[in-house]
């Protein structure tokens, strides 16, 4: 916890001025220019920021603003018209998609477990198909991701057999069973039952202590305190404002994320 | 009263010629005594039943997911191929297979033996288009069943597969085929049982199944028309009984725990 909150201090000088400012090599995942639309509708209109390795990016935005577009866009399950999206130097479209993939995970809103497959084959597919990895040593390895997340109990279940929460929860040991550089989270907890929503917070905010280099789509904005290096505003896709989380909460450049930020605290309080 | 409780299937031809058949009425004695014929017939229909039904799997499950995942000229031909198949009357498609058709079947016969029914042969040529007929005609109806299937395994398991650096084959193959197949079992189960009849139209091109064998039957003793096609209706409701029965067993042993999928 303390080492994050370090890190914390050296991201917020140059996050507020996207490029310079950075010391050592590449960012691990740096995104320029990026530009999406489809058909007509132009979702994304010129996105750029850099994240370093262990930083944690928390993105929020109106609905519609583009984030989970941007986030899908950057392991490519949506293609991209402009700009460009590299991971430690090289643009991902040069990448073979699947081995793009492998180094970048993701964890869904709406879970996405193998429906016929029991928690620990589900975390052993990508070892054993992707990976090559033999069956014991997939199991292996499985086993520890689950207990990671607090599963290992529920190895045997299959996903109709666990709640929300662990289905989630097993989601995650999926995704960081592949050994990814960074994760990506989409709205990880909006089709969660509310009293459900925190143990999976827990799970991340335990990625985020140990160094996970996370990108994160989310509301949760006690999770956006703790575990943030940096928050982002993203609205008619473009980003209006990123900076510290304190920052953004406590003085916000612009009145936009202001009012965005007021309405979500109201109604996660209300909640 | 050992006949009344045999079932059809287990019926044993030797026993039949030494029991006394006097109680019963002359035209199901007449039933009786030609069982031998009958019972080829009844294994003619089931061995053409599994070959149609087999090559309709093999064909349909790639014609099915070529409809789901395929692009371009492959899936317009594909789905051209299925409308087109599924248009004509099978009798039409069998007697094409037959006459028309520029395909070298095989002639002859083919001996096959199967229990409880024994020997009989199978008229090549006639089996073989028949085959291919059905099977073809099968495979344009499967399609349909597994494109419907694999269109309602959500889209969101095939984006966790690839998220996690699978290959979209590796994906259909380990994530989507597995679900599909199962949720398929209950038009699979209609598609069985209408191959399964309709094996009924081969007659149309001579081959010795059991409707053309009781045809064979009943013009030789045309008294007893209605109790030879009781009997031969009463062979197809077990056998589909049975197939269906075995199916619903299937699904309940690949059920998912939990009750999804």
């Amino acid at each position: 916890m303390s080492e994050r909150t370090d890190g914390r201090g050296d991201v917020s000088e140059p996050s507020s001025t996207a490029e310079d400012g950075r010391s050592a090599g590449d960012p691990l995942l740096r995104v320029e220019n990026l530009q999406k639309s489809y058909g007509d509708e132009t979702v994304l209109r010129g996105i750029d920021f850099d994240l370093d390795r262990r930083d944690v990016e928390v993105i929020i935005g109106p609905s519609g603003s583009g984030k989970s577009t941007m986030l899908r866009c950057v392991n490519r399950l949506t293609e991209f018209q402009g700009g460009t999206i590299s991971l430690d130097g090289e643009s991902v479209m040069a990448m073979n998609e699947n081995e793009l993939r492998r180094r970048v995970g993701m964890v869904f809103q709406d879970i996405n477990l193998f429906a016929h497959l029991t928690a620990l084959e589900n975390v052993t597919l990508g070892l054993r198909k992707v990976l090559d990895m033999s069956k014991g040593d997939a199991e292996d390895k499985a086993m520890s991701q689950l207990e990671r997340v607090g599963l290992a109990p529920q190895a045997a279940s299959y996903p109709a057999e666990l709640s929300g929460g662990q289905k989630q929860r097993v989601g995650i040991a999926r995704a960081l069973a592949m050994d990814p550089e960074l994760l990506l989270f989409d709205e990880p907890t909006s089709a969660l039952d509310p009293e459900l929503v925190g143990e999976v917070l827990e799970v991340m905010r335990d990625l985020a202590d140990g160094g996970m280099t996370m990108l994160v789509v989310t509301h949760e904005m006690g999770f956006a305190r703790r575990a943030a290096s940096s928050l982002m505003f993203l609205d008619e896709g473009k980003i209006v404002e990123r900076g510290p989380p304190e920052q953004l909460f406590d003085s916000p450049e612009r009145d936009r994320t202001r009012e965005f930020l007021a309405r979500l605290t109201t109604i996660s309080e209300e909640a | 009263m050992v006949l009344s409780s045999a079932s059809p299937l287990v019926f044993d031809p030797i026993a039949a010629q030494a029991l006394p058949l006097e109680w019963l009425p002359p035209d199901w004695q007449f039933v009786v005594r030609n069982w031998d014929y009958l019972a080829g017939g009844l294994g003619v229909t089931i061995v053409l039943t599994a070959t149609s039904i087999l090559l309709g799997f093999l064909a349909g499950f790639p014609m099915g997911a070529i409809e789901v995942y395929g692009s371009g000229p492959l899936k317009r031909l594909v789905s051209t191929v299925g409308v087109v198949l599924r248009a004509i009357p099978i009798v039409v498609i069998l007697v094409f297979m037959f006459f028309v058709a520029p395909i070298p079947f095989p002639s002859g016969e083919f001996g096959m033996w199967l229990p409880g029914i024994g020997s009989f042969d199978i008229g090549l040529s006639a089996f073989a288009a028949a085959t291919v007929g059905l099977g073809l005609r099968s495979a344009a109806y499967q399609a349909q069943i597994f494109r419907g299937a694999l269109q309602s395994v959500s889209g969101g398991q095939m984006e966790a597969a690839r998220s996690v650096g699978m290959s979209k084959l590796q994906a259909i193959r380990h994530v989507i085929m597995p679900q599909a197949l199962r949720r398929s079992i209950p038009g699979f189960q209609n598609e069985f049982t209408i191959v399964l009849k309709d094996t009924s139209v081969a007659f149309a091109i001579g081959l010795a199944e059991l409707l053309k064998r009781s045809y064979d039957l009943f013009v030789e003793s045309t008294t007893a028309v209605l109790e030879v096609i009781l009997f031969i209706s009463i062979l197809y409701f077990i056998m589909t009984f049975v197939t269906n029965r075995t199916l619903d067993y299937l699904g309940e042993y690949y059920a998912i725990p939990g009750g999804e999928g």
